[in-house]
């Protein structure tokens, strides 16, 4: 049989396949039927994945750097390199040591580049480039819930009365869960979607609201506040289960109907009756983005109080379900990349959890949290060694500060834009050859099993981060990727009960997995939770971002068609990459989608060349014609390399926010 | 007409696979999904096992192939391009009735026009099929409504019907002839066709029983799809839960769109590969020059259903280009499974 079941990495999803594998190269993919997520479905990026596995754009021997050139050396070599110029800064690493991880790494790899920054290189600045997106989700989760990830199942998205879709163009990020949510509104379910743009979940759902810029928080505080006004809360349900429920309605009260109107520009009947829906309809869930283009803390904190208002967390066919769009988003949290967490969401600054990290590695890990590798480029600290891993976009944002580094190290098995910065280049095998677990954005814990021997001799990712380890003293030992995952096991309580074992074979088992939930946890379970969930601490101010009279136009910033932000990954494809150039091809500067009124007014058509102006700094650009946003709104997608190098550079305040991240402009005729 | 029994009915694989490589229905263990796949040894073939995830189209049509190679030659400014045709014979056994109608229209894509595709008449020129009738229809066919089955009728070289305890074989071919008589097979009589109708005639009648999940009557939108007369709301209705995967067309057995790659190989030397390609993309209906005749995801859907349904495609195909192997609405995530687009149809024409 030269089909071979697997995991598609390329969104949060995780949906099974079968990858059609012979001699050394892996020639198809098949969907796979009794897969529980994906059910025999899979999308264009996951029907197209051989083409990324067979691309000649692999990286292929260790590069290091010699009088301003690559040449090709032996890992020993490129090891003792990085090993040199990390262990010099020792002293200082957390000042000028960074690990920029990949959210596409495994499980296993991502534990071990951890340890790798902490316990060996002494620093604690280790986070994602994804930044900070889910975090802000997990917080929300975790902080009311005690479990930080997505509360819901997607295997229960068919017993969902009501579904609310809120800012996430689902069909093309994610598509399979997309799916799910429109089977599920064809046998009966409610579907409304809440979102800026017309995109096709809103075509398909029974109601659409388009929103401004900005006001997702408002919606929800309005719907939520129906709910209360109408006594359509189950009182006992409160009293029973949560607390914080008062500081909630104080937050809300202050809320009011006139303003509601002017900010969401939605019709209030109809945000009333989506407020009853959801509160009459016996289970119901949410989604919305998780990621590059997701909400603010306080908009995902008011998603999760009006669930937990409506009652609708904590049951079969309910839950609030941050979606991640990049594969191992959840898993890299869960493993310990962010500049203050260790495994599982076990806080760095909790001593008693630092204890026993210390003791199962041997050694004393810095106490004081470290800061994002973004957050360190972006406020103009010069961080003078950092190691980058299989970076996801293929354009550099802080391009001036990596190239004024002292040493750059990049690790991965594609090729990407960061190699030309980088002072030592190492390979790692592809996901295909070898093994690894990825959690997806429910939790799900998949086992990839090794398919292909590595191509021209690379080594795993597990196998170099333990060569590094070594190289620079520490002794590792680890013989399999199984090993790894026993060390996470024995280190992290929602992990306690998986190993690659209990794994094999199976479809994967969603964490919190130990002693009480040996065969994990479908979803947040109100049962046996030993306290009560809290309401997310929100807050009253109900700002939106306005326009004015010199920058008449709110300027959104999200994803284009099969394509969010410069995936490094699609570029490396053939068809998956034509569909991307399509856009391309018709608008080469990138595009800024603007309503056929706005059009009008400005004098121009599909196509013309615009400039785009805020307060701080312009670009130019091409009009995209459409009647997806509404006027006075336009859109511009996340992948254009002047876009994201220099112009947003200028607004990181205004990024911060994600989907929220508004930016007033005026557009004018070039 | 022969006669083999059941428990030897595989070793008509194991005579194949002496000169043959042997295709045929495969269980893969771990995930019990049953695949039509190269099997590395006849005896993994198994007729019992359902309708196979994948129609047999990749042994002709492989989803990604490398189909030439070629090298520059700097000094002499000579380039060299070798061909890379398979031309091993391969044996397709156990095969579904519908999925060998769908061959048939890929022979007629790929060979029965000016020109004929060499790639593809190299892996076919040596092939040996053996169909397998289906005594019993599986929940979402509907071949009956595209004369595909439950029975093969053409283009085998031997058809199987399990009778119970054993199986009829039928000839095909000349070569199939050859095969049962090199394995003197008992010769059938009448009993025995007689008793293939009644289980054919059984199988029909289970539809309505069994093959719940779909029914396409097809005939009734050919007139429709091929004159164009259907309202743009209903493409609308259809493009608007098209999440542009390219599934349908992929696992479709007559769906016989590619592309074309040249991944350099070396400094001087490159591949040619050929994969499968789909009309629900949208780059696939773009012209040089940036203008696509067919942008809207609808447009492109009705180009879809004219392939598989108007009466001018399969003129072409000389049989109806949908099979009724019921795959594209496993594999589809909007809600647009050719039955389903059919019964979209006919609603309309209802109106």
């Amino acid at each position: 049989m030269n089909y071979k079941s697997g995991i598609c990495t390329f969104c949060g999803t995780g949906c099974g396949h079968l990858l059609d594998v012979r001699g050394d190269s892996v020639r198809g993919v098949y969907p796979l039927q009794g897969h529980p997520v994906s059910k025999g479905r899979l999308c264009v990026r996951g029907w197209n994945i051989h083409e990324l596995l067979n691309t000649n754009e692999k990286i292929q021997t260790p590069l290091v750097r010699k009088n301003g050139k690559l040449v090709e050396a032996t890992y020993d070599e490129a090891i003792g390199v990085l090993v040199d110029n990390l262990a010099k800064r020792k002293k200082n690493a957390a000042d000028e040591v960074g690990f920029l991880a990949s959210p596409r790494s495994s499980n296993e790899e991502n534990f071990l580049l951890m340890k790798l920054a902490r316990a060996v290189f002494n620093t604690n600045n280790i986070s994602l480039d994804s930044d900070p997106g889910h975090r802000r989700s997990l917080n929300v989760m975790h902080r009311g819930t005690g479990m930080a990830g997505m509360l819901g199942s997607l295997e229960e998205i068919s017993k969902a009365r009501f579904i609310l879709v809120a800012g996430i163009d689902i069909t093309k990020q994610n598509p399979i869960i997309g799916s799910e949510i429109h089977k599920a509104a064809r046998a009966g379910a409610r579907l409304v979607t809440l979102d800026t743009r017309n995109t096709q979940i809103a075509r398909l759902s029974g109601s659409f609201l388009q929103v401004r810029p900005g006001s997702y928080k408002i919606a929800m505080a309005y719907m939520a506040k129906v709910i209360l006004e109408e006594f359509l809360t189950n009182a006992d349900f409160i009293k029973r289960y949560t607390s914080g429920y008062e500081g909630f309605v104080s937050a809300i009260k202050t809320l009011k109907d006139g303003d509601v109107a002017d900010k969401t520009g939605v019709d209030l009947a109809a945000l009333k009756e989506v407020g009853r829906e959801l509160a009459r309809s016996d289970t119901a869930m949410v989604f919305f983005s998780s990621g590059i283009s997701g909400f603010d803390q306080e908009t995902i904190g008011y998603i999760y109080n009006l669930f937990l208002l409506a009652g609708k967390i904590g049951r079969e066919g309910c839950g609030v379900n941050p979606i991640t769009g990049i594969n191992n988003l959840q898993g890299s949290y869960d493993m310990g990349i962010a500049p203050d967490l260790l495994t599982g969401f076990q806080q760095l600054s909790d001593a008693t959890a630092r204890e026993k990290f210390n003791k199962e590695w041997g050694v004393k890990l810095p106490a004081e949290a470290g800061a994002s590798i973004h957050e360190l480029l972006m406020a103009g600290k010069r961080l003078k060694a950092m190691v980058v891993v299989e970076h996801d976009e293929s354009i550099i944002m802080n391009v001036n500060e990596v190239r004024d580094m002292d040493f750059v190290a990049y690790i991965g098995s594609f090729r990407n834009n960061f190699i030309n910065y980088a002072h030592v280049v190492l390979p790692i095998a592809t996901y295909v050859e070898t093994d690894g677990t990825y959690t997806n954005t429910e939790r799900r814990v998949q086992l990839s099993k090794k398919k292909l021997e590595p191509s021209k001799g690379t080594v795993p990712g597990w196998k170099l981060y333990t060569m590094i380890a070594e190289k620079a003293g520490a002794k590792w030992g680890y013989a399999s990727p199984a090993d790894v995952t026993a060390e996470i096991a024995r280190l992290t309580p929602s992990y306690a009960g998986i190993s690659h074992r209990k794994l094999e074979g199976s479809y994967g088992i969603k964490w919190p997995c130990n002693k009480e939930n040996p065969n994990g946890t479908a979803r947040f379970s109100l049962d046996g939770v030993p306290k009560k969930i809290s309401f997310a601490p929100v807050d009253s101010s109900f700002r939106v971002p306005r326009a004015s009279e010199e920058y008449p136009i709110l300027l959104l910033i999200g994803e284009a068609q099969h394509y969010w932000h410069q995936n490094n990954l699609m570029k490396k494809t053939t068809i998956p990459l034509r569909e991307y150039n399509a856009t391309l091809l018709l608008y080469p500067q990138g595009y800024v989608a603007l309503a056929p009124e706005n059009a009008q007014e400005l004098g121009v058509r599909d196509r013309f060349p615009v400039k785009i102006v805020s307060p701080y700094g312009s670009m130019e650009t091409m009009v995209q014609v459409t009647d997806k946003v509404k006027k006075n709104t336009a859109y511009v997608a996340y992948f254009i390399h002047d876009m994201v190098t220099k112009f947003f550079l200028e607004h990181k305040d205004v990024l911060k926010r994600g989907e929220d991240a508004t930016i007033p402009v005026r557009i004018v005729k070039v | 007409m022969y006669i083999i029994k059941e428990d030897q009915v595989t070793n008509i694989a194991q005579e194949l696979h002496k000169e043959y490589q042997v295709y045929g229905p495969v269980l893969e263990k771990e995930t019990r999904q049953t695949m039509f796949v190269k099997a590395d040894d006849a005896g993994e073939i198994d007729l019992e096992l359902p309708i196979p995830a994948n129609p047999a189209k990749h042994v002709l049509f492989p989803q990604f192939e490398r189909i030439m190679s070629y090298t520059y030659d700097r000094k002499n400014k000579k380039a060299e391009i070798k061909p890379d045709f398979d031309d091993a014979p391969k044996a397709l056994f156990g095969m579904r009735s519908c999925d060998l109608s769908g061959m048939l229209c890929l022979d007629r894509f790929f060979l029965g026009q000016e020109f004929a595709d060499e790639v593809y008449r190299n892996h076919r020129k040596n092939m040996f099929i053996v169909t397998n009738t289906c005594v019993e229809p599986f929940k979402q066919c509907f071949c009956v409504c595209t004369d595909s089955g439950p029975s093969a009728h053409e283009g085998y070289d031997l058809n199987l019907t399990d009778l119970g305890g054993e199986y009829l074989v039928e000839v095909g071919s000349d070569k199939g002839k050859k095969l049962a008589e090199k394995m003197s097979l008992p010769k059938a009589g009448d009993s025995h066709k007689k008793e293939k109708e009644k289980r054919v005639d059984r199988s029909v009648s289970l539809f309505d029983s069994l093959a719940k999940d779909n029914k396409a009557w097809i005939s009734r939108v050919v007139n429709r799809v091929t004159t164009g007369l259907i309202d743009e709301k209903v493409w609308e209705y259809i493009g608007d839960q098209c999440l542009e995967c390219g599934a349908c067309t992929f696992v479709c057995p007559s769906c016989s769109c590619f592309n074309i790659m040249d991944p350099v190989t070396g400094a001087d030397s490159a591949d040619r590969m050929r994969t499968w390609d789909s009309c629900a993309y949208e780059g696939y209906s773009r012209m040089a020059g940036g203008h696509n005749p067919r942008k809207p995801v609808e447009d492109r859907r009705n180009k879809r259903f004219f392939c598989k349904l108007s009466y001018s495609q399969s003129k072409k195909y000389l049989r109806p280009g949908c099979v009724g192997c019921g795959r594209c609405a496993w594999v589809c995530p909007g809600d647009i499974g050719l039955p389903n687009v059919v019964t979209y149809i006919r609603r309309e024409i209802q109106k």
